[in-house]
């Protein structure tokens, strides 16, 4: 018996000198997945990720509801980013069944989906602390996105999984006073995210644990395909807010933030500027948003789409989110695909770890602006 | 920068921390509060009002059993079943209502911008733990009920720091 077996099956031969190591899933440091690595003394000779402990067959359960039930479960991948795992849902429904959404609806989307990135970063930024022993930098993102939630509850009506946008608008309209309110939690929170830099980016110790570690260069983050901070991070000048500008994006004025280095430290700077940026956005729309007006169009019950297919991408607060929407004239889609950023940016893992300090594992791997379940659906 | 003045930097950036407010909401003793009664729907206009996601409150007076809510929720989480109700409502030929459970409910709200009757909306009760699976079913008579809930503390930002007030 010498048949061949598939390179993934084969049999390793196993070396004295290298140790294998399971990193998860139930390992607090690795999230919802395993990362095998195998270790020569303290160096990272190989690294293979192997996520799918999460799997929820979302895509599959999306085939079996309309388009308007659909909305509750396919925000559940990223529970802290739900208004962004919608947005392009939304988008590509709206093309599907052929509605123009109000301009008001618009602008709503737009303070709602960058609260939502910055709800996000603050609980991602929370981890990442945590994972390097900084606990300061746990307690406060932890605290201050509770300026944010507290805004997305009096605006949707829930703290997390909002079911906010459906498509033709948003569920409902603002409160009364939200303007003001708005922007004082923003100013506030704006001025709060930028003390972080004394006490944890500007900070020698992190400097020192993340800078040089796990380059990506430009070549190889373009390569591998990677988005998002990931991306930035390289140097590649790329948001989808700015160049395939969705909803009112393109009458704000927006700046891209690129690092050059590349490493772990540049791709944990980039979202933290990210939002920076994301405070500026949301003043500008509170600005120019029309104070009164419809945010929903009115749609008839159980409506069908057109026999056509529609992909619609946005930026989240992981970087470019897609969302391919297959219908046959039936009011449940055909098909439903989400191709999600955590996903890509895994894929650069294996290659950032080979040679670095296995101590360097946790910030490597979370600065890549990972959500295990999102990449799992 | 230097190694110890980035470190000093960082420490003194701590320290300062010690004069701001404490931000903790202390929650039993401290409640939120809430913009409006609860996420409503006007079916006329398509649009809803803004409000928490809480619990459901029915109005019997309205409500005439033809079981859109039950069937909204359908796809999502199947929390709500139609059961017989005792009392004769004229617009309720068959004395059928919604009864909620919210060991199932997601809070997403679809039943209430399902609703053309003005019969179902939420509230701001968000404490529903119980210690048994049947104690989280709500009868329509149950939910017939407007909930009391205390709404003391929002947060107050002045120059040492927000609070919760």
């Amino acid at each position: 018996m010498t048949a061949e077996l598939p390179p993934g099956l084969a049999l390793q031969k196993v070396d004295e000198r290298i140790m294998t190591l399971n990193v998860g899933p139930q390992h607090p440091g690795s999230g919802h997945m395993r990362i095998v690595v195998q270790i020569d003394g303290d160096y990272i000779v190989a690294c293979d990720p192997d996520p799918g402990y999460v799997h929820r067959g979302e895509e599959k359960m999306a085939e079996y509801r309309n388009y308007i039930t659909n909305i509750p479960h396919l925000e559940r991948p990223v529970i802290h980013d739900s208004c962004n795992v919608l947005y392009p849902y939304v988008l590509g429904v709206e093309e599907l069944l052929g509605i123009e959404v109000p301009e008001r609806a618009k602008y709503v989307r737009v303070i709602a989906s960058e609260l939502n990135r910055c709800i996000y970063i603050m609980y991602w930024l929370a981890i990442y602390g945590i994972f390097l022993g900084h606990s300061t930098m746990f307690m406060w993102p932890a605290g201050d996105r509770e300026l944010l939630i507290d805004l997305m509850e009096k605006m949707t009506g829930a703290r997390v999984t909002h079911a906010h946008f459906v498509p033709g608008g948003v569920r409902n309209d603002l409160p009364p006073n939200f303007e003001d309110v708005c922007l004082r939690q923003v100013n506030y929170f704006e001025k709060r995210i930028k003390e972080y830099a004394a006490v944890f980016y500007d900070n020698p110790i992190l400097i020192s644990r993340t800078r040089d570690t796990g380059i990506l260069s430009r070549q190889d983050a373009i390569r591998l395909g990677t988005t998002g901070s990931v991306l930035r991070a390289s140097g590649v000048d790329y948001d989808l807010r700015k160049k395939e500008p969705y909803d009112v994006y393109d009458e704000l004025d927006i700046h891209t933030n690129v690092m050059k280095e590349g490493d772990s430290y540049a791709r944990s700077r980039i979202p933290w500027l990210d939002m920076i940026e994301s405070c500026k956005i949301i003043k500008q729309a509170l600005q120019k948003m029309p104070k009164s007006g419809s945010v929903r169009v009115k749609l008839k019950p159980n409506p069908k789409g057109k026999n056509e297919t529609v992909y619609k991408r946005v930026e989240s607060g992981r970087g470019s989110l897609g969302c391919y929407v297959v219908s046959d004239s039936k009011p449940e889609p055909y098909r439903v695909k989400l191709s999600v950023p955590s996903f890509r940016n895994l894929i650069a893992l294996p290659y950032l770890l080979k040679g670095e300090k296995l101590g360097n594992m946790p910030s490597v791997y979370w600065s890549l602006n990972y959500w295990p379940v999102e990449a799992d659906r | 920068m230097g190694t110890a003045t980035g470190i000093i930097r960082a420490l003194n950036s701590g320290i300062k921390h010690i004069a701001t407010k404490r931000f903790t909401l202390r929650y039993p003793e401290e409640k939120l509060k809430f913009v409006g009664d609860g996420y409503q729907f006007d079916p006329s206009t398509g649009v809803g009002i803004a409000g928490l996601k809480g619990r459901h409150m029915l109005f019997h007076d309205h409500c005439t059993g033809c079981q859109l809510c039950s069937i909204a929720c359908e796809g999502v989480a199947e929390a709500i079943a139609m059961v017989k109700v005792p009392d004769e409502q004229t617009q309720n030929k068959k004395s059928i209502m919604p009864q909620i459970d919210y060991g199932k409910c997601v809070f997403c709200g679809l039943c209430v911008d399902a609703c053309p009757f003005y019969a179902l909306y939420m509230t701001n009760d968000y404490e529903l733990s119980s210690f048994s699976k049947e104690g989280l079913i709500y009868t329509p008579a149950q939910l017939q009920v407007k909930p009391y809930v205390a709404q003391d503390s929002e947060i107050i930002i002045s120059d040492r720091g927000a609070t919760h007030g």
